[in-house]
């Protein structure tokens, strides 16, 4: 089985993100593999472990801060790796992901894609669901749990409206998995060496025998004209002592200040 | 006149308030409105579909959809939304919502946008506003195709006490089942709890719980107040909260009027998952505790000592 696994820089969450003028200010950002994306690598090496996978991973984006994502991947124990590093993708939105996926797909003969369930920058959770769309393939998102049956099918499960799902899936398919799905392993100081030395697979949309027109990275859907600060919530009142007071007082100003019981 | 399609969100049989919500939202905006509710056996929603807000009503209607399969539901939206000519195809926000909405947009050549908190769609001017970031900025954007999907915010819009519709239902003919992704079983976790959707208080309990006898004691300050309980990441991991009460980014996402997070700190995935919420109230022994920061009301204290009290009070209050 050969699977295919996307993942993403993004900007790390827990820290401060400032906007200035419509843009988020670059200075002081860090970045990682999006968190979700990891959840994907973990269940793609786990399958490799296990089910004697192979395992190759793909991620769209320029600069050191992907090679390092890639990295990790390694580190955390993929065995191929690919760049598609292009500048005219540097504004794609998701559905020019998705098709450069596609084309990435088509060049493998992948029997499954695993993506993370959306991007912790984009919060967008599309991209693994379109590139199905184009490929006409089955598709599961907000997976939990993958089994192997055989090979050409995999049982999943998925955590829907109604409760947890479990669906019977023809390979080849797309998943997009949840976080909770796995507790993605840290990568060993072993792990991490060698993964300096692997080699990536770095390609640009021509080596890929596609172009910018054809993944609509030239009319985008939808394009970002600015980004503000969220309103923050400010810290209210906060009261310490007696707990007896304290929470008497509290409901009293839920009843007759904040109007809510 | 712009056209909004609007995809019922219905669970057990029920037709939830988002579609309310989403369907006053398209009144407010002069749009034409239409829903398109997929399941089997919700013939008989028809009067409350028209009493949400929508003035015509495609219905797919069949024993093969009984329970949620992406494909063929998918499939359905389509079809009312090209029936329909709709420019905009909302969800609410659900799993199902998350999951459809990619899907009938590539099936549509229509840009697809998540979470939206916002829309301005007059004239040439086709934006949308939503959050980015686990919810840390705002993102404006702007909309180049002429439809446009998009699943909406828990809470973006609120609904219209006077709204109304008409009853003018259309039947959709069954799509083909999926036989590449073949739904085997169903494992529910319903039962009979307030719905965390729905809910105008939601009480969500945290790691402070420590194990069942704690969750149990917050449960029952959830049922005095017949609020939706709900959880942290902690709890679910834990084993002692389903995985369909999880609150926060990767869960649930809820704005009720009041929400009590009881024992929870407070992590950045937690917050995206319930700041929008109209009142915060937090228990937590750590007066540092994160939560506090977005809190308009903090006890500081032990839960096991502070929830009875909690009760008491409020007992006395309804009394």
């Amino acid at each position: 089985m050969k699977i295919l696994t996307t993942i993403k820089k993004v900007v790390d969450v827990e820290l401060t993100i400032n906007v200035d003028a419509g843009a988020i200010v670059e200075d002081g950002l860090q970045y990682v593999m999006n968190a979700w994306d990891e959840n994907a690598v973990e269940a793609s090496v786990q399958l490799k472990e296990n089910n004697n996978a192979e395992t190759t991973m793909v991620s769209i984006g320029s600069g050191e801060d992907t090679v390092k994502a890639l990295r990790r991947g390694f580190a955390m124990g993929i065995e191929t790796g690919i760049q598609i590093d292009d500048p005219a993708l540097a504004n794609a939105d998701s559905p020019c992901f998705a098709k450069v996926l596609s084309a990435v797909f088509e060049q493998g003969d992948y029997d499954l894609v695993i993506t993370g369930k959306q991007a912790q920058d984009t919060d967008n959770g599309q991209a693994g669901i379109m590139l199905a769309q184009i490929l006409d393939l089955p598709c599961v998102s907000n997976v939990i749990s993958i089994e192997v049956k055989d090979d050409s099918h995999i049982s999943v499960s998925r955590l829907g409206d109604a409760g947890t799902e479990i669906l019977d899936i023809e390979l080849p398919a797309v998943v997009t998995v949840s976080d909770s799905i796995n507790e993605p392993r840290l990568p060993q100081m072993r792990g991490l060496m060698m993964a300096k030395k692997k080699k990536i697979n770095v390609m640009d949309l021509a080596a890929l025998g596609t172009s910018v027109e054809a993944v609509g990275g030239t009319e985008p859907q939808s394009e970002i004209l600015e980004f503000m600060k969220s309103e923050t919530r400010t810290a209210g009142q906060k009261f310490e002592g007696d707990a007896a007071e304290i929470t008497a007082k509290v409901v009293n100003l839920l009843a007759n200040e904040a109007k809510v019981l | 006149m712009t056209k909004i399609l609007v995809f019922a969100d219905i669970k057990q049989g029920e037709l939830k308030g988002s579609t309310t919500e989403l369907l006053s939202k398209a009144k407010q905006m002069g749009a034409q409105t239409a829903v398109v509710a997929v399941g089997n056996g919700i013939q008989e929603l028809t009067p409350k579909l028209a009493d949400a807000g929508s003035d015509t009503q495609y219905l797919a209607d069949d024993q093969s959809l009984e329970l949620f399969s992406g494909g063929p539901y998918a499939a359905a939206v389509v079809d009312a939304a090209n029936q329909f000519e709709a420019d905009i195809i909302w969800f609410g926000f659900s799993e199902s919502g998350k999951t459809l909405a990619p899907r009938v947009a590539a099936q549509l050549n229509a840009a697809c946008a998540s979470e939206i908190t916002d829309i301005v769609w007059e004239g040439d001017k086709h934006e949308i506003t939503r959050p980015a970031i686990a919810n840390k900025v705002i993102q404006r954007l702007k909309i180049n195709t002429e439809r446009l999907v998009a699943v909406v915010r828990a809470g973006a819009f609120e609904a219209a006490p006077d709204i109304s519709g008409t009853e003018n239902p259309i039947q959709l003919s069954a799509p083909p089942a999926d036989l590449k992704a073949v739904i085997r079983e169903l494992i529910s976790e319903a039962g009979n709890e307030v719905d965390l959707a729905d809910a105008d208080i939601v009480i969500s309990v945290g790691r402070g719980a420590k194990d069942q006898a704690g969750v149990d004691l917050v449960r029952e300050l959830a049922q005095d107040l017949n609020a939706g309980f709900g959880s942290s990441r902690a709890m679910v991991d834990g084993g002692f909260m389903a995985h369909n009460k999880q609150v926060g980014q990767t869960g649930k996402i809820v704005a009720p009027t009041l929400y009590m997070a009881v024992g929870i700190s407070g992590a950045i995935q937690h917050l995206a998952g319930m700041n929008g919420s109209k009142v915060i109230l937090a228990v937590n022994k750590d007066p540092e505790a994160p939560i506090f920061n977005v809190a308009d009301y903090g006890i500081v204290g032990d839960l096991f000592e502070v929830v009875p009290i909690l009760r008491d009070e409020i007992k006395a209050l309804k009394a």
